[in-house]
């Protein structure tokens, strides 16, 4: 028992040292990552088909009161995607879609946050992907979960071809839509 | 020479038994076929199809069922009790696995995250999540309950043709269109 007691406030520790030495931006609150996700629709031969991403860091600095001050960053692997079969895994990780190999990671950073009132929120910013930036604009709705941690959960379509994603063959968008709905849910502890 | 014609199946009876020939016929070469192919959009195309000739099958029969239900087939040629008995459990054996295929198809797409929509129209309910455990075992399950249908249908063809060409007894032609009776015999 003292063993397992042990164990598990070492492995609180690295648990800690890991994620405070992962936040680069000052001040970061941690993000509840297990029960945030990432995920994602896309309609295949009209039939919509959800995946989500296993893998991924995001640094936020969420201040209502200061929203100048405020910053999200994430970092999103693309490889760790969770699709309806492996075999659908490797053609996207593969070069026509994600190319893994050579664009491993998607990148978003905020560049301002607005407040719409009533708990909406815009957050501005670049989402790099695939070799290629383009500013993006996500609403969000910020409402307060049992434990009273924020959670942030907010949508926005992408379209999947502007960042050449699914080319060749798959470009036709009767097979996969171009437009991919990426839905965001982070979730964050309760304001100190 | 057709000498035993005994009363033969309703017309509507043989019509779906011959419905469900042809479209088991070709689901299962479309299955067989699409499943080592790389991921494609053809790929893609043809599981579509395949879910939708599969739900077809499974309309198919339940109207077969209903209609069996009400109706008497027409009595056994004279032979012995054990192959009249072989011949129903075989019948209902193959319905059932008929009705399994088709709700195990299904199963085993909602549990990959794809919905099946009718023929892009009518959206079936996922029963259960997806789940990559769930979806192999469903997977295999699809794949044994056919394997077992290719088993019993070969029994079922060989019976008819024994009882055809050997017994000569007439068993064959009650499953039979009435034309192709009639210019046969």
């Amino acid at each position: 028992m003292k063993l397992s007691l042990a164990l598990r406030s070492l492995t609180a520790w690295f648990l800690i040292a890991t994620v405070a030495f992962a936040a680069p931006v000052a001040g970061a609150q941690n993000v509840l990552v297990d029960k945030s996700e990432i995920s994602f629709v896309a309609k295949q031969l009209g039939v919509n088909v959800e995946g989500r991403f296993r893998k991924w860091k995001a640094n936020v600095v969420f201040l209502p009161a200061d929203l100048a001050k405020s910053k999200a960053e994430l970092d999103i692997d693309l490889a760790s995607i969770d699709l309806a079969s492996e075999d659908s895994e490797r053609e996207i990780r593969g070069g026509l879609w994600f190319d893994t190999a050579k664009f491993p990671v998607a990148h978003f950073s905020s560049t301002a946050m607005r407040e719409l009132g009533g708990d909406r929120y815009e957050i501005a910013g670049a989402l790099a992907l695939k070799g290629v930036k383009r500013d993006i604009v996500v609403p969000i709705v910020l409402k307060k979960d049992a434990a009273g941690n924020r959670v942030a959960e907010g949508s926005f379509t992408l379209m999947r071809l502007d960042y050449n994603i699914g080319t060749g063959m798959w470009s036709d968008t009767k097979t996969v839509t171009n437009d991919v709905i990426v839905r965001v849910r982070i979730v964050l502890p309760p304001a100190a | 020479m057709m000498r035993f014609v005994s009363a033969r199946y309703s017309g509507v009876a043989i019509a779906l038994h011959w419905l469900t020939v042809a479209l088991v016929f070709v689901n299962l070469t479309l299955g067989l076929s699409m499943v080592p192919l790389p991921l494609s959009p053809q790929k893609l195309q043809w599981y579509m199809w395949h879910k939708w000739l599969g739900i077809t099958v499974f309309i198919v029969i339940c109207l077969r069922i209903v209609w069996r239900a009400n109706r008497r087939p027409p009595p056994h040629a004279s032979m012995p009790d054990w192959q009249r008995r072989a011949a129903d459990c075989s019948q209902v054996l193959m319905y059932v696995l008929l009705t399994l295929i088709p709700i195990s198809g299904w199963l085993y797409s909602s549990s990959t995250g794809v919905q099946v929509v009718y023929l892009g129209l009518f959206p079936l309910p996922d029963l259960v999540s997806k789940d990559r455990t769930l979806a192999s075992v469903l997977k295999w399950t699809h794949y044994g309950l056919n394997s077992a249908l290719f088993a019993l249908v070969l029994v079922h063809v060989i019976a008819a043709l024994k009882h055809h060409f050997i017994d000569r007894d007439g068993t064959l032609a009650r499953m039979l269109p009435a034309a192709w009776t009639r210019s046969h015999s």
